[in-house]
């Protein structure tokens, strides 16, 4: 029996989590495989979150140090965990450093992957410079200047394409990823800050802009910033025949009629994968994975976040697709589980 | 050539010559027919903007395309060309000719409102209409209408004057709608409106003298001389040069800020 508690994942989730186990009192190990803390917003460099509009390095960072700077928080960077031995109560994990940790329960806060846009290559990433993803332009916004790849021009007409890697059969994704909408959305406005004269067009095959999201997002875009939204799903995006421009080709359903557009800026909203890694998670901890490939929830009525074995607790977008805020209420709800599970393991007697 | 299911291509895409020559070679007969490609090929970002600096037009930028507005429609119910939608969508990405294509429906618009009234963005569709057929007008795509026929010449008269004189305004837009109204007075509502102004009964009842002794003569007369003279408000001075500079600035202004 021992109280510590291994958290895998060092993303808002797996710091939300964190704090909250070190903040009652008992001990956690945070285990990333990444060089630093932060997960997603970090290490892809986001810009302002949604939707509470802080720069994701100021938000992010801020939990980063609430956790690392705390006496209960064990912290292994660029580690992962290659071997789980025992169960519920009393765990042993090897780590790919060499050590070993004991812990009473293991928390899975392994978050996503961001789709590899490459994989719609009809929608032109990878073929040409000026089309991008939402998390390259979020880096744009990050460092201050709107510009296309190619030349480095302010682009006078931006595309942004929803459901890059979402709600789409033909490549196996048949989820929403939640949050794209909203993002970009969100994006639309940034580059209308950084660059007054660019025009945005968003193409959409629905918005959704859930919640409190929608008049805060989409309704501001629209109605503030002058975003442009078209019903069409596109079908290809070309080069100009002056070789500069972007042609973006589709159907525009409200018109019933082709349209092809120039565009100086193409961008991709792409969508949440399942983590690249979860096949060898799901071998690593013994968790089952659920249809599309993310990790597999349990009972969740009475037995909240557990994953399909005892004492292991699954929950942020390794899940499913996920917002930052639900991955925050998500770590902190799990630190509640396992510090729980522990404690009434304690009580009982030996 | 036969074109299959031709009632599926708009009439202005569909080009056909009795004789024509490309690159010298004469294809007249057969391969006489082109269709026009139907690909929308840009945007008009300025459309957008026009309206928006129209009365009514304000709002249209907020639209998200829910349908309750031509779902409402009285003019729909009757005839299904009548999309408000459609225009509010064509105007937010600019499809210009598009609405122009519709320039003999746009105007039917009977501002019953439902659409205000039903819709969810607070966009005010009607207005919008009014907006459309404003601008379809002031392009020239459409004949001035009678209302605003009516509307420059009240407003010349009030800048120039101070004042306006009921019988010029009226006899200048006679002149400018080109109706008759000589005719309007015997079978139309002028000659309705002059039977009510004077006390027809007592002619028919054969007592000319009191007839005659209430016709209206020194409000007409007083037209009359005004109609000649042109009076002006008193100290009219400048004012109306200062008012007119006002108004083309404030439009101005309107259409920069669209």
């Amino acid at each position: 029996m021992d109280d510590t508690i291994l958290i895998v994942g060092g993303g808002p989730t797996g710091l939300a989590a964190a704090h909250g186990v070190a903040s009652v009192g008992r001990k956690a190990v945070l285990v990333d495989k990444a060089d630093r803390l932060g997960g997603a917003p970090i290490l892809s460099g986001y810009a302002k979150l949604v939707p509470s509009g802080e720069w994701a390095k100021d938000a992010i960072g801020r939990m980063v140090t609430r956790v690392a700077s705390h006496p209960n928080v064990g912290v292994h960077t660029s580690t992962k965990v290659t071997a789980l031995e025992g169960e519920a109560g009393d765990f042993r994990a090897t780590l790919s450093n060499g050590e070993t940790v004991a812990a009473g329960a293991v928390i899975l806060a392994t978050g996503f992957t961001h789709f590899d846009a490459i994989n719609k290559p009809e929608w032109g990433f990878g073929s040409f410079p000026d089309v991008v993803t939402t998390t390259q332009v979020e880096q744009m916004v990050g460092a201050g200047k709107i510009a296309c790849p190619s030349d480095g021009r302010t682009p006078e007409r931006v595309a942004i394409l929803l459901c890059v890697g979402s709600r789409d059969r033909q490549i196996g994704r048949e989820w929403c990823s939640k949050i794209c909408c909203t993002v970009s959305t969100n994006l639309a406005m940034e580059i209308k800050e950084l660059s007054p004269e660019t025009d945005v067009y968003i193409y959409y095959m629905d918005i959704r802009t859930f919640g409190l999201y929608e008049d805060k997002f989409y309704w501001t875009s629209q109605e503030e910033f002058g975003t442009k939204f078209v019903k069409a799903r596109i079908a290809e995006v070309t080069i100009a025949p002056d070789g500069k421009r972007l042609l973006v080709k589709g159907e525009d359903t409200l018109v019933k009629r082709p349209i092809v557009i120039p565009f100086d800026l193409v961008v991709h909203a792409i969508g949440m994968d399942p983590n690249e890694d979860n096949p060898e998670i799901a071998r690593v901890f013994g968790v089952g994975l659920e249809k599309h490939g993310f990790l597999e929830r349990g009972e969740h009525y009475t037995s909240t976040f557990g994953s399909t074995r005892p004492g292991i607790y699954v929950g942020g977008s390794a899940l499913a697709p996920e917002d930052i805020d639900s991955c925050i209420a998500h770590g902190l709800a799990m630190a509640m589980r396992a510090v729980g599970e522990l404690q009434a393991r304690s009580a009982q007697p030996a | 050539m036969p074109i299959h299911e031709k009632s599926l291509i708009d009439p202005d895409r569909l080009l056909s010559a009795e004789k024509l020559v490309i690159d010298g070679i004469d294809v007249s007969g057969h391969w006489n027919t082109t269709i026009l490609p139907r690909t929308v090929p840009d945007y008009d970002p300025e459309f957008q903007k026009k309206i928006r600096a129209l009365p009514g037009g304000e709002n249209v930028h907020r639209c998200w395309q829910c349908g309750s507005c031509t779902n409402a429609c009285t003019m729909y119910a009757i005839n299904t060309d009548f999309n408000p939608r459609y225009w509010i969508y064509c105007t937010n990405l600019g499809l210009t000719s598009e609405i122009v294509k519709d320039k003999d429906i746009i105007w039917q618009c009977v501002s019953c409102n439902k659409c205000t009234n039903i819709c969810p963005k607070d966009v005010r569709p009607e207005g919008v209409m009014k907006a459309l057929a404003h601008w379809l007008e002031e392009e020239g795509h459409t004949t001035r209408s009678n209302p605003t026929l009516f509307d420059e010449e009240f407003t010349r008269q009030c800048l120039e004057r101070g004042r306006i004189e009921d019988s010029e305004v009226m006899f200048n837009f006679f002149k400018k709608t080109g109706e008759d109204a000589i005719e309007l007075m015997k079978k139309g509502w002028l000659g309705v409106f002059i039977a009510r102004m004077n006390n027809l009964p007592l002619l028919r009842e054969k007592r000319i003298l009191p007839f005659i002794a209430r016709l209206p003569i020194v409000g007409p007369l007083k037209m009359g001389w005004a109609m000649l003279f042109k009076p002006r408000t008193r100290s009219w001075g400048r004012t109306g040069e200062v008012l007119r500079a006002y108004v083309d600035e404030q439009k101005r202004k309107a259409q920069a800020h669209g």
